[in-house]
Order: structure tokens, then sequence, then C-alpha cells
């Protein structure tokens, strides 16, 4: 797809040595564009020592973590050095007292809660359950890509976990921002930054996250109703109850509603009768339960059909739900927070509708997974003042455009 | 300044809208932090988006630095005027554009005082998460650049995780939105980046807020302690447990000193109390409770009072509201230090604190946002007697030191502003600055944008700063400083 630049490969295998300087191989490919290099540094030192020798070069970078969320945005328009970030892979503190751990940005998400669950007399997590497979996908990735699941409802996403980072900018430059504290307002917030950048301003070297406890107990309710304007009604409803749900998943066409509790035995049971008092709905047994739990983060993911994320207002919520019900395959929209999930075909038509409903609801779709004939419908339409900012950030950090050009909004 | 500038800037706002005579622009010579002040050569009052733009635009054209300011109240010069430049003040923004409590958000211009957001959504049984102290006055264009806490923010996040959208004039005078009422907007989050950029990367003159549902039940307690170090123990305890309370806040003896010469809150006589609230729901909170009481007692609390009312709440939060502007009663003046430490590590610190006490021969008062771990030691001195006022800046210096060697931050809430830029080296590598440098001038390569803030600059880092002095509203008795 792409003409490769001459890659002179001694210099990495020199700072990486050379079992870690490898030449690519056939699914290396990132969305149809192959490298000629992967190279895996060992440490944050060697990963600022070949951005600057890949920027020397003139060379494109594309950043690789687990390699699950590689075909998100579109198709960067060169690579010929894959970074792989497999061996930053160390888990660099756990202060259960604290809450807070800090990792190699290559770490997988299993890996940290495999540590995580370790330490003796805690039961902590890192609340996130992104669709993407824990024991394959890496921090530095779900960072990048900014992925959440069903406990967003309760816990934000990655932005409102992540409280430090350290980074490699194009250049070789070493950053960090933030710090390992969960209150600090010192220097810009280049977390947020970086977050979602789809490996487009930085390589992401290292992680400090915020952690949870992890509920004793667990309960769901299901709402079922026949009607996009029902279920939307009982969500609602859901929404004045003084209960703490951490996943409100309406999922379309099933007609459901998962509600989940994640408290102590008794708080979980208290609120779960609360709703079914008050909204109606089945308490589920502990296996219905189980079964249920294991495949919502996995929804609309299964398959490898095209998957778009949506946001529309919270208000709209019955409107979301008919509408990516005429459009699309099946959806799960995050009830109380106003973002949705949708599987679709490969056909444009039905996306370009969905796109062009949700956007006269005031919201807006992006395409998370698809094939590459549909990149032209990746992103939304993007124009203005804001997009010109991100250009200028984007230049500020990476002027050469080294790292990933094109896999962002608007080209960038 | 240049004549054109000011016919430029009269012609971007209302009549009376723009100030230049000497007396006049003294207002403004000064935020929170009135050891630092600089006369600005004029002052811009604009009405609306479209004449901040104008006036953006003409300062950008002529080349002039401009400053954002709000009610003022901040605590580290970010509101500084710059010598011979304009400052923009945004209060007579100050209206709730739109209400939508079904969405839960509420639009307003940045002039709104924080408090004014909650009052309008109280009624539907909403309110504004965070909580500044100074809330009944500080404007949310001030707290979206400070991305400011309160107590209550321990449970519920800081400003930037209640902020979904702001319109920001950018330093070259253009309009744009970042975010909005809905989650997720495309492209990398600019928003995340101006929230807590203290005005350095342009003036936000709409903001998008998310405003909650009230709690169904509040629970207050108030526990005595024999030493501070037992008292941080139990805090740490709170946190390893997982508990996440609404707030967990501190206070020393000689803050509870203070206050009880100040407000008389009846707070039990002990070397440390803790101010422990939860909040949720009632089948969440009560079991809760329990255990926090009973983590207490194992930390060898000596008094456990429970609020058994609204009354008898407002009563324990008015000793802790009341302590910055108490401690008139027991010093002269004082220094407020604004630094966090990870919350396993409050006992030790706590101990070096008294340490340096000792070193440096002064009283270190303490009263602060225990839970997570943002401290607020106020250092005591007496301005008139010869050199205290200097070794007390330098003891507050070392707690920052302290701060930064457990792995903490030199502010958590409070800012950098001008007062703290040159102790940035000591928190960012080279690396780290050079990379705030830069996006920076994505947003402002000229420049012009509250320049000597929040970043070292050689001219700025070669001042010594003057002695803090009370803010007026604090001897108004309108606001308590945290
Ligand atoms: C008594 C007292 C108690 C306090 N308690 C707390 C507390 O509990 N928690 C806490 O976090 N802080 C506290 N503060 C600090 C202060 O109130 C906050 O930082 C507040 O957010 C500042 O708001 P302001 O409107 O006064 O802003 P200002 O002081 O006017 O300005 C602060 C900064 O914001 C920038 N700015 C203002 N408006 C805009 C705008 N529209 N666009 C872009 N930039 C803008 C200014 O340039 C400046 O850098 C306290 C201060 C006092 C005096």
């Amino acid at each position: 797809m792409s003409t490769a630049t001459a890659i002179d490969v001694l210099p990495f295998a020199a700072l990486v040595g050379e079992e870690h300087a490898l030449a690519a191989r056939a699914d290396d490919t990132v969305q149809g564009v192959s490298p000629s290099l992967v190279v895996e540094p060992a440490d944050e030192a060697e990963v600022s020592a070949v951005m600057r020798e890949a920027s020397r070069q003139r060379l494109t970078v594309v950043v690789r973590g687990g390699g699950t969320t590689l075909a998100w945005g579109t198709p960067p328009r060169r690579c010929e050095l894959l970074l792989s970030t497999r061996r930053l892979d160390r888990l660099v503190e756990h202060q259960p007292g604290d809450l807070i751990c800090v990792a190699g940005a290559g770490m997988t998400l299993a890996a940290l809660q495999a540590h995580l669950g370790r330490a003796q007399g805690h039961r902590q997590r890192l609340m996130l359950d992104p669709p993407v497979p824990p024991e394959v996908a890496t921090l530095g990735g779900i960072v990048a890509t900014g992925c959440s699941g069903p406990l967003r409802t309760r816990y934000g996403t990655v932005r409102d976990l992540l409280i430090g980072v350290r980074f490699v900018l194009a250049d070789g430059t070493v950053g960090h921002a933030g710090g390992k504290v969960v209150k600090n307002v010192a220097g810009y917030d280049i977390g947020k930054l970086l977050t979602g950048s789809l490996g487009t301003l930085a390589v992401i070297t290292q992680v400090a996250l915020r952690l949870h406890p992890a509920a004793p107990d667990s309960r769901v309710v299901l709402l079922d109703d026949s009607t996009p304007e029902a279920l939307a009604a009982r969500v609602q409803g859901l929404a004045r109850l003084p209960v703490t749900p951490s996943c409100v998943d309406v999922i379309w066409p099933d007609r459901t509603c998962a509600v989940r509790v994640d408290s102590s035995a008794e708080g979980a049971e208290r609120q779960v009768q609360i709703i079914a008092a008050r909204v109606g709905g089945r308490i589920l047994g502990e296996g219905e339960a189980a079964a249920l739990n294991s495949s919502l983060a996995q929804r609309p993911w299964m398959g490898d059909g095209v998957v778009a994320g949506i946001a529309a207002p919270r208000s709209r919520l019955a409107e979301l739900i008919r509408l990516a019900g005429r459009h699309a395959d099946e959806v799960v929209v995050r009830g109380l927070i106003g973002v949705a999930e949708a599987r679709l075909g490969a056909d444009p038509a039905p996306i370009t509708a969905l796109r062009n409903g949700v956007e006269q609801l005031g919201g807006h779709l992006v395409l998370h997974r698809s094939p590459l004939p549909l990149r032209d419908l990746v992103w939304p339409a993007a124009a203005g003042a804001a997009v010109e900012l991100m250009r200028s950030v984007k230049h500020a950090l990476d002027p050469q455009g080294v790292l990933a050009p094109g896999r962002h909004l608007g080209g960038i | 300044m240049d004549s054109g500038l000011v016919a430029a800037l009269a012609r971007a706002v209302p009549t009376g809208g723009l100030i230049t005579a000497p007396e006049a622009l003294r207002t403004y010579e000064c935020d929170g932090l009135t050891g630092h002040r600089v006369v600005p050569s004029a002052v811009v009052l604009p009405e609306s988006t479209d004449q901040v733009a104008a006036c953006v635009s003409a300062c950008h054209q002529a080349r002039v630095p401009f400053v954002a300011r709000g009610a003022g109240t901040g605590l580290s010069g970010g509101a500084l005027p710059v010598a011979d430049g304009v400052v923009i003040c945004l209060t007579r923004m100050r209206a709730i554009l739109d209400v939508d409590i079904q969405g839960q958000r509420v639009t307003v211009q940045p002039g709104v005082a924080n408090l004014q957001v909650s009052d309008a959504v109280r009624a539907n049984g909403h309110y504004y998460a965070p909580d500044p102290s100074s809330q009944s006055v500080c404007t949310i264009g001030g707290n979206v650049a400070e991305n400011s806490g309160g107590a209550h923010c321990l449970k519920y996040g800081f400003t930037t995780t209640h902020v979904v959208g702001v319109t920001l004039v950018t330093p070259d005078g253009r309009v744009t939105t970042l975010g909005g009422a809905v989650a997720d907007a495309p492209g990398y989050d600019l928003l995340g980046v101006v929230v807590g950029s203290e005005g350095t990367l342009g003036i936000v003159t709409e903001v998008i807020l998310n405003i909650i549902p009230i709690p169904e039940t509040v629970r207050t307690m108030l526990c005595g302690f024999a030493s501070m170090s037992a008292a941080g123990l139990a805090v740490s305890a709170i946190i390893a447990e997982g508990i996440t309370p609404a707030a967990i806040e501190m206070m020393d003896r000689l803050a509870i000193e203070a206050v009880e010469a100040a407000v008389h809150a009846d707070y039990p006589r002990c070397q440390a109390v803790l101010l422990v609230e939860l909040d949720g729901p009632r089948a969440e909170c009560a079991s809760t409770f329990a255990r926090v009481e009973e983590i207490c007692r194992q930390s060898e609390a000596q008094e456990i009072r429970v609020a058994a009312d609204a009354s008898q709440r407002a009563m324990m939060w008015r000793g802790r509201r009341a302590a910055f502007a108490a401690m008139g009663r027991i010093s002269p003046d004082y220094y407020v230090q604004d630094g966090v430490i990870p919350r396993g590590r409050l006992a030790p610190v706590l101990d070096g604190i008294a340490a340096l006490e000792q070193e440096y021969d002064l009283r270190v008062a303490n009263v602060f946002h225990a839970g997570d771990g943002n401290l607020h030691p106020l250092v005591l001195y007496t301005g008139s007697h010869h050199g205290e006022g200097d070794r007390a800046l330098e003891l507050a210096g070392r707690i920052l030191d302290l701060c930064l060697s457990e792995g903490g931050s030199i502010t958590g809430e409070h800012g950098v502003g001008s007062d703290k830029a040159c102790a940035m080296p000591k928190m960012f590598s080279e690396g780290a600055l050079e990379v705030f440098t830069r996006v920076r001038a994505a947003f402002d390569p000229d420049g012009v944008c509250n320049p000597g803030k929040v970043l070292p600059t050689p001219r700025l880092c070669g001042e010594v700063p003057g002695p803090y002095r009370p803010h007026p509203l604090e001897i108004a008795g309108v606001a308590t400083r945290m």
C-alpha cells in the first residue's frame, strides 16, 4: 500500500539487541500498511533512543501493545517501523493502602489484575472492562484508545482513572505528567491528552492508575420491555432511585436492560429490591447473573462485524435505541450516560444512516472496528477551530509526523 | 499602552467596560496571593463571548499580554496581571444559560459563582459536586482554570470530572468549542488539557457542567485522637479498606485551638480531629458508617461523636470551615502551603512537619483534606519580627520538598500560578517541562496568554515573592481558605 522507505536496521539492532529488532512479518501489518521492522525496546531509555533514531532516519512509527485495537482509527499513511511495548511489562508498584498502582505500558490488563489480586488482605481492581481480550490487551493500548466497558457507568473511563503517565515523543524527548497521587494540579494534564490519541502524539511507556476495592457481592436485575420508549422510561426512573449501579446496559434487540449492583451482600440485595420494587424487573439467580456478566463486556463485539461508538444526549435514550435498532444488528446503550456501541454489517448505507440520525439527536458516531473499505467512514466530518487546535498540538509534539500519521480524526 | 489598542478595547466592550484610571486599576493588582502585586495597563469587562474574542484579538494583534480573571480568589497568583498588559475580567458574564435536569447538564457563563449552580438545581434534587470553600464567590471560569477541588471531591472527583464542555476563545481570538453536552467528542481530549491550565491556553467563555442527584442520606462524625499520627493511621486504614467517604478532613491541636477561640464549634480538646462524612443510598451508608466508626476505635480514637441531625452536622463543618480565618486568633501572620502526599504516608509526613517546626522554631497548624492526601500546612509567623517571614516561607518550601520526597505533588488544588512556577523543576524533568512548553505554544504561539504563569521563566525565577497576607474575603468573613 505504501512505498517503504529504506531502513537502516543496524542502529536499531545496536540499541535494543539484534533479537529485538526483527524483520516484520505478514501479521505485523497495520490496516494494510506493512512495516519493515519490529523493534522491541526493553525500557523507556531504549524507547527514547529508538524514537530518536527513527526520527533521524525520517521513518514513521506505529506503536503496538497487544495489537488488539490496531484497527481502530484510519490506516496510517505510512509505517516503516512497528514499536512494540511488549517488554515494558513490569509492575512498578502497587500501593494497596493508597489504592494506586504504577505499571509499564506493555503490561496486559489481565497481568495487572492478577498482581493486584495477589496483594494479601486486599481485593483491589482496576475498574476497567474494555471490550478487548484482557490477556492480550495492554495498559498502554487501553489508554491510547480510551476504550471502556459496562463499568464506565460507575467508575468512568480510563480518563478518570489515569493519574500519571510517562511517555516518549517522536524526537525521543522523555516526558511525564501527573504523578502517583490522586489529587494533583501541577502542570498540564497530558494524561488526558494521550488518552484516546491512538499513538499519534507519543509512545506511552508507563501509567499510574487509581484502583477500587472489588465489591464482595454483586446482583443483577433485568428490566424487560417491548418498546424503546418503555425501556427508556424505566432507565430514567432508575436514575432517580437511591442506588449506585455499576452497569446499566440496554441491549437491543434483546429488549432488555441489565442492571448490576456491586456492593456488600446486604447492600446489593437491598438495592436490587429497591429497583425491582420501583421500576420493575426480574432479579437474576446466581448462575444466570454470572452467565450474563461474563458476556456483557463482549457485546456487541462478538463476531467480527463493524462496531461503532456512539454518544447522544442522555435525555434522547428512547430515540437512540430506536434508531440503532433500525440500522444496527445489535446495540448496547450505557443508559445512564448516553453512550453506546453498535454492531453493523459492512454495508456503508446503514452506517451513514445511523450516523446522520445520531447527529440529528445532537450526538456523534465513530467507527471503532471496521474493515479497510470503510475507512472514509471511520471519523465524522472534521472541521472548525477545534480541529485546527488538534493539528497544532500534533505539530507541536510530532512536527515531522513520525507517529502513526493519518490515524486520527481529520487525517491527523 | 498603545493608543490604538486602547481604542480597539473600548470598541470591543460596552460603555463602562474599559478601565484605565490608575486608582481603579489597583483593584485588580493581585488575586488571593496578595504578596505579589502588579498593576495592569487596562482592565476590560466583556459581557459576551464575542466581546471577549474582540478583546483577545486586539491584544493579540498588538502582541500585548492579557490575563483572564474571575473573582480573584486564586491562591497561586494565576490572575496576577502582567505589567503593561490587559486584564480580561469575566465577572459580568454571570448568566446561567441553560438547565437540563433530565440530561443532568447546566450551561453557564464563566462569571457565575460556583454555589449559584447548585442553587439553580437544588429544587430539582440535584447539585454541582465540586465545593471549594470559596464557593460562594469564586467563579466557574476560575474553577475550570484551576481544576478546583473541595472537601467532597474525595468521592465525587474534581472540577475536571464535572466539566463536559467549554467554549474557548483561543489566544489569537478565535472561538471554538471543546467537548460538549454529549460524551466522547471525537478527536483529542483538548478539554482535559484546558481544565487546570490556569488560564494559559485561552479564555473560557461558556461551560457545560455535569450535575448529580443529591444523595439520599448523609452521615457525619467527629473523632478525637491522642496524636496526629494516630489520626493519620486511621485515615490510611479507612482508605485502604476501600471505603470512599464523601469527605475526610483533619485538623491538629493548634487548628482546633484557633477554631474554638473563633467559633466555639465545641470540638473535642485533643491532638487531632477527623471529620468524616459518608453519603449515598441509605442501605449503603449505614453499614459503611458503622465500619468507619470501628476503624477509628481500633485506631485508638479517644472520642467519637456522631451528628444526630443537620444542625449538629452544620456545627461540625462550621469548625472546619472557620479554620483558616481563625488562624488570626493565634498568629498575626501565616503562610498557606498546598501539597499532596500518598495517602498511606500521612503519619510519617506529619512527623516530618513536626520536625521542621523544631528546626525553624516556628509553629505549623495543619488543616487538610486528609482523604486525598492534600495537605494545607499553615506556617504561623509574626511579620513584624525581623526575618520571620522569610523563615516561614523557607519552611513552607521544605514541606513541599517533603511531599515530593514521598512521591507527591507541589499543589493539589491551589495551582502553580506565579507562586510555584519556579518549583516546577523540582517535580518535573526538563523533558516534561519541554512538553508542557510545546503544548502551550500549540495554543499560544505568540506567548500572549497569561505569560509567566505555571512554567518557570528565568525572569520570574530570579525574584523573591512577598509574604502572605489574608485575602480581603477572609478578613470580611465571606469565605475561608480551602
Ligand atoms: C478563602 C479562600 C478559600 C479557598 N478555598 C479553596 C478550596 O477549597 N479549593 C480550591 O481548589 N481552591 C480554593 N481557593 C482558591 C480559589 O478560590 C480557586 O482557585 C478558584 O477556582 C478561583 O476562582 P476565581 O474566580 O477567584 O479565579 P481567579 O482567582 O480570578 O483566577 C484563577 C485563575 O483562573 C484563570 N481564569 C479565571 N477565569 C478564567 C476564564 N474564564 N477562562 C480562563 N481562565 C480563567 C485566571 O487567569 C487565573 O489563572 C480558595 C481561595 C480563597 C481566597
